[in-house]
């Protein structure tokens, strides 16, 4: 290969691999922006995204057969609606009862809802791997030596896709503007007759079901989940979200593609290697807040106001 | 603003007073009778005549679990300094004993040092440890400082796995026991001992640094940042103290289970294993000696304990967590506020 | 309140069953406590407790599971065929959850309740600090699975390794690639010891024979996205993949670097030879090699203990099943012949087992309690199971 096409590949798994962090960043940073919490458990609402469509997928698998895509959709609508509701639950139970309370105890409670979570699944599955057929080939289209799959064109047609339909979700509709405005100021909302509850609930749904997409779209392109696969994308994905700025929408996207690309080309330097990979990674999130506390789309703010 | 919210606060804590059942009121009346010198220094005195008088009646398994119960007493109160007192919120925390532990583990194994003389250069690693994630982080609002701390944790767990000195993947093995008083530290009592003395300085010094100048010049940091500083708290160099100390009681707590272990790998110092510590100190009662203690305790006993029912067991303890935090949200023994 | 509670049952009831219940029926449970079904139960004079040492929860829990319900299996068989010195030969299990901490715990747990001797070991950087508990407290320790060599440098005496050691494993991988005319190798491992060791044996092992390595990489244990190590790979000029770690990121591996247009060989090491790698990769899995322990499968003389097994708990044996009943019919043999269970003798009499007859082969160790004749076989992926390739 050469050094342009060599580029060109890495580009690619790059965006690939960023989409991904930034439909889970996406989650991270819009539930953060309202409540302040750093949900722990959010990386697990990926994972579990991933094996309720399979449920679904393995449950109508015959009614798809010869409509992979079709199927495919299909599942992934159902997956999205179930597993939000799920995040809905989640911050009725666990977050709602807590929200005066100190937030560490929050973050505890995050972390122990996340528990509940990966272990449910541990046991269920039994800690193995499941592979996840979908009946996808490799069939594919390369330029140069540069080698692309129809799955992967779609799959970041498809994260693109989400994300530009949230960006229109919060910046156009009446409950997007209610979300950026208990972001600002949540007793102020409540004064003016914003159903606080509801919109935060809303938010949970909205975050989960673009975290269960994105673990569907990992079981088909990836072919197999495991009760442990939200761990590493939860901490690339929460690095993604604070390295564009925690709370803001756009910045999670941009964060997420940026940490794709740095990890793809961050493999491919020469003596440095694939081992130093996330040390590379881990050390530009720490520059970048250095000279930039806030994140690269962060508001200046200060921490009381 | 912050009045609306003291006001709100109060509204639920009124709410939260009249829910209460009697027996977490008991509990609460216990530890406010703890809280009692008297009480306190004689309750103290009984359980550390029973803890010294242990070995003698149990099992090696029991005295294995204690001395890792021991263990976590150290890094919890070590972690309770930045999160507890000073209100820093770390990630990382496994970083510092990582730090200690290859430290030792690299001095006796390449360079043929005696145990006891690491000590010293492991306090000086942990101290430069804790400058240089201090350091740069200290204008971080808390929650940037959070992944910043885990970011330190991984490089520094990634650098111990891709670097020769420290044995790559595989970690240091057959690090040499130290004798102390021609005595050689090899049986699992010995250990239990040296984490027991570990221990109590800890809560020693814990209690020292809480009640000193610095410790109130750290309170008042975390309450209102801004008052401190107007009130002449020097709070760049109070925060870059909380981050040494804590480091300090993390490393050499990580060079005393380098020698315990005589094996250490990357694998040991993950980030769960700090966001376990944290949950620790956060479970039992951020910024309360005594409620540290306690959640070191509980996260090491709760998995032994319910070892039996297999898979299942993190799931419970999970559960009980969650329980906890919504019904009990400021830890098992929280801090009293006057 | 009570409502909250109610929200709560209600919610932990959801999670454990409603969302994603039905994947697949959960395996029936170890069966740990299953006695032996036998119509006339012999007399024995005493027992004998033997510990096993394997992770049963943790990442590595399918395998320790499959370890045990093997050892198991060889107990009934020798306790009905009368027990070990006319004794019954029982088990207490002490969890190493494969991390290192957990191990130390475990061993003490076992070496506190007293046992004989110890069969287990299956990863092996939670294996290395329990050789010293053991060697303090003079228990002999089986050791079924792990291979490190690590292992071999830091024995006290008292372990004895009946898997073969890594650099058995990396000579068998070197004549592979040779016979498949590679000469430019890219080695990949997983960052923890055991496959790191393995990764630098096969350096080693390559390098000395007058080839090169053209990569040599590390993929962090839980990521999934691989994409950009193949095109590093693709671009490196490898003609042949080795890869030292297990079978789930294996799997991941094999299918991206087909997905990604790679299509030299691919040989994968024994921590991939579950046949879960080639369910996972699907047709990527075609074609692939691996340098396996000896499994079951492939043995003549194991048919009997694979229809006991897959009668027993209702499923395959895993990979390491077969040394599993091995080392325990080892042991077994060791305390007879040393006619006590004075650990002293079990240990001379380990130590002098000379071609003692398994399903996996014979076995003698070296001065070092390590294998003396290298067991590995190359098995390759072919219609989606593993075939023995002569």
């Amino acid at each position: 290969m050469s050094l342009q096409e060599i580029v060109i590949q890495q580009l690619f798994n790059g965006l690939l691999l960023g989409s991904f962090y930034g439909l889970v960043a996406l989650g991270y940073s819009m539930v953060y922006g309202i409540i302040k919490l750093l949900n722990f458990a959010h990386a697990d609402i990926y994972m579990v995204g991933g094996f309720c469509s399979l449920t679904i997928l393995t449950f109508f698998g015959n009614t798809f057969i010869g409509n992979r895509w079709l199927g495919i959709v299909i599942s992934m609508l159902i997956t999205m609606i179930i597993v939000g509701l799920l995040g809905v639950i989640i911050e009725r139970v666990a977050y709602k009862p807590l929200r005066n309370a100190p937030r560490l105890s929050l973050l505890i409670t995050a972390l122990g809802v996340s528990m509940i979570l990966y272990n449910s699944v541990m046991v269920i599955t039994s800690g193995e791997y499941r592979a996840y057929k979908t009946g996808l080939g490799y069939e594919g289209f390369s330029i140069g030596s540069v080698f692309v799959t129809h799955t992967q064109a779609i799959l970041i047609v498809a994260a693109v896709a989400l994300m530009f339909v949230l960006h229109l979700f919060i910046t156009r509709t009446m409950y997007g503007k209610a979300m950026r405005a208990i972001s600002m100021d949540l007793d102020c909302c409540r004064l003016m007759g914003v159903n606080v509850n509801k919109i935060i609930a809303l938010t949970f749904f909205v975050g989960s079901m673009l975290a269960a997409s994105a673990g569907m779209m990992a079981g088909v392109y990836y072919g197999s989940l495991h009760f442990f696969m939200g761990f590493v994308i939860g901490i690339k994905a929460f690095t993604s979200a604070v390295i564009g700025g925690i709370g803001v929408i756009p910045g999670a996207m941009l964060g997420g593609l940026l940490l794709g690309l740095l990890e793809s080309f961050g493999t491919q330097i020469p003596f440095i290697g694939s081992e130093w990979k996330d040390v590379f990674s881990f050390s530009i999130l720490i520059l970048i807040l250095i000279f930039k506390p806030t994140g690269l789309l962060g508001k200046k703010e200060s921490e009381r106001m | 603003m912050k009045d609306k919210q003291t006001c709100l606060q109060t509204a639920v804590d009124k709410k939260a007073k009249k829910v209460n059942n009697p027996f977490v009121e008991l509990i609460d009346r216990f530890y406010v009778l703890f809280d009692n010198k008297k009480v306190r220094y004689s309750v103290l005195a009984a359980a550390l005549a029973v803890l010294l008088y242990l070995p003698m009646r149990t099992s090696m398994y029991f005295m294995e679990v204690m001395t890792n119960v021991w263990f976590h007493v150290v890094v919890c109160l070590g972690l309770n300094i930045i999160v507890g007192f000073a209100g820093l919120l770390s990630l990382g925390y496994a970083a510092f004993f990582a730090v200690g532990a290859y430290t030792t583990g690299i001095l006796i194994l390449h360079y043929g040092v005696s145990f006891w003389l690491t000590l010293p250069v492991s306090v000086l690693m942990a101290i430069i440890a804790g400058l240089a994630i201090g350091g740069p982080t200290l204008k971080l609002r808390s929650d940037y400082l959070a992944i910043v701390t885990l970011g330190f944790g991984e490089i520094t767990r990634l650098a111990a796995r891709n670097l020769d000195i420290t044995g790559r993947a595989t970690g240091l093995v057959g690090i040499e026991r130290p004798t102390l008083f021609g005595m050689a530290m090899v049986k699992i009592n010995h250990f239990y001992y040296a984490f027991l003395v570990l221990a109590v300085l800890a809560i020693f010094i814990s209690y020292r640094l809480q009640d000193s100048r610095l410790g109130r010049a750290w309170k008042c940091i975390r309450e209102d940042e801004d008052a401190a500083e107007a009130m002449g708290i020097n709070v760049v160099a109070a925060r870059l103290l909380a981050f040494i100390i804590g480091s300090v009681f993390g490393a050499l707590a990580g060079s005393f289970m380098a020698i315990k272990m005589t094996a250490i790998s990357p694998e040991s110092f993950l980030f769960t294993q700090s966001v376990m510590i944290l949950l620790a100190v956060v479970l039992g009662g951020m910024g309360k000696i005594p409620g540290v203690v306690l959640g070191a305790l509980a996260v090491v006993v709760f998995p032994e304990v319910f070892r039996g029912i297999g898979k299942y067991r993190m799931l419970i303890f999970g559960a009980v967590l969650l329980v906890l935090m919504i019904y009990r949200p400021q830890g098992l023994w929280p801090e009293r506020h006057t | 309140m009570a409502k909250r509670l109610w929200i709560l049952a209600l919610v932990v009831v959801l999670i454990a069953s409603g969302v994603f219940g039905c994947s697949k029926p959960a395996p029936p449970s170890g069966g740990g406590d299953q006695q032996p079904e036998s119509s006339e139960a012999p007399q024995f004079d005493g027992e004998i407790l033997v510990g096993i040492m394997v992770p049963v929860t943790g990442s590595e829990a399918t395998y320790g599971q499959d370890m045990e319900n093997a050892i198991r299996i060889a107990a009934d068989e020798i306790n009905a065929a009368g027990g070990v010195l006319g004794k019954e030969l029982k088990f207490t299990l002490g969890d190493d959850g494969c991390d290192p901490q957990m191990c130390t715990a475990a061993a003490s747990k076992l070496v506190s309740s007293e046992v004989v001797a110890v069969l287990g070991g299956y990863c092996s950087g939670a294996t290395i600090p329990a050789l010293k508990i053991y060697g303090d407290a003079k228990v002999p320790f089986v050791i079924l699975a792990a291979n490190s060599t690590q292992l071999i440098d830091e024995n006290p005496g008292w372990a004895f390794m009946i898997n073969s050691p890594g650099y058995h494993q990396a000579d068998a991988a070197a004549d592979c690639f040779e016979k498949l005319n590679v000469s430019k190798l890219a080695l990949v491992h997983q960052g923890d010891g055991f496959s790191e060791n393995l990764a630098e044996l096969t350096r080693e092992e390559w390098q000395g024979r007058g080839h090169e390595v053209v990569a040599y990489d590390v993929v962090n244990k839980g990521e999934q996205d691989f994409s950009s190590l193949v095109t590093k790979i693709r671009s490196s000029g490898a003609e042949g993949v080795y890869w030292t770690a297990y079978h789930a990121d294996g799997a991941q591996l094999i299918k991206q670097l087909r997905q990604g247009g790679y299509t030299g060989e691919i040989v994968v090491a024994d921590g991939s030879s579950s046949i879960q790698l080639l369910e996972i990769a699907g047709a990527a899995g075609e074609g692939v090699y691996c340098t396996s322990p000896p499994v079951v499968e492939f043995l003549p003389a194991a048919q009997q203990f694979i229809s006991a097994y897959n009668k027993k708990y209702n499923q395959q044996p895993g990979p390491y099943a077969g040394l599993s009943y091995d080392g325990t019919y080892l042991l077994a043999d060791a305390i007879e012949r040393a006619g006590s269970t004075d650990p002293d003798a079990i240990r001379d009499a380990l130590a002098a087992t000379d071609n003692f007859k398994t399903l996996s082969g014979t076995i003698k160790f070296t001065p070092e309690n390590v294998l003396e004749e290298s067991n590995f076989i190359i098995i390759k992926g072919e219609g989606g199971k593993w075939v023995l390739v002569e």
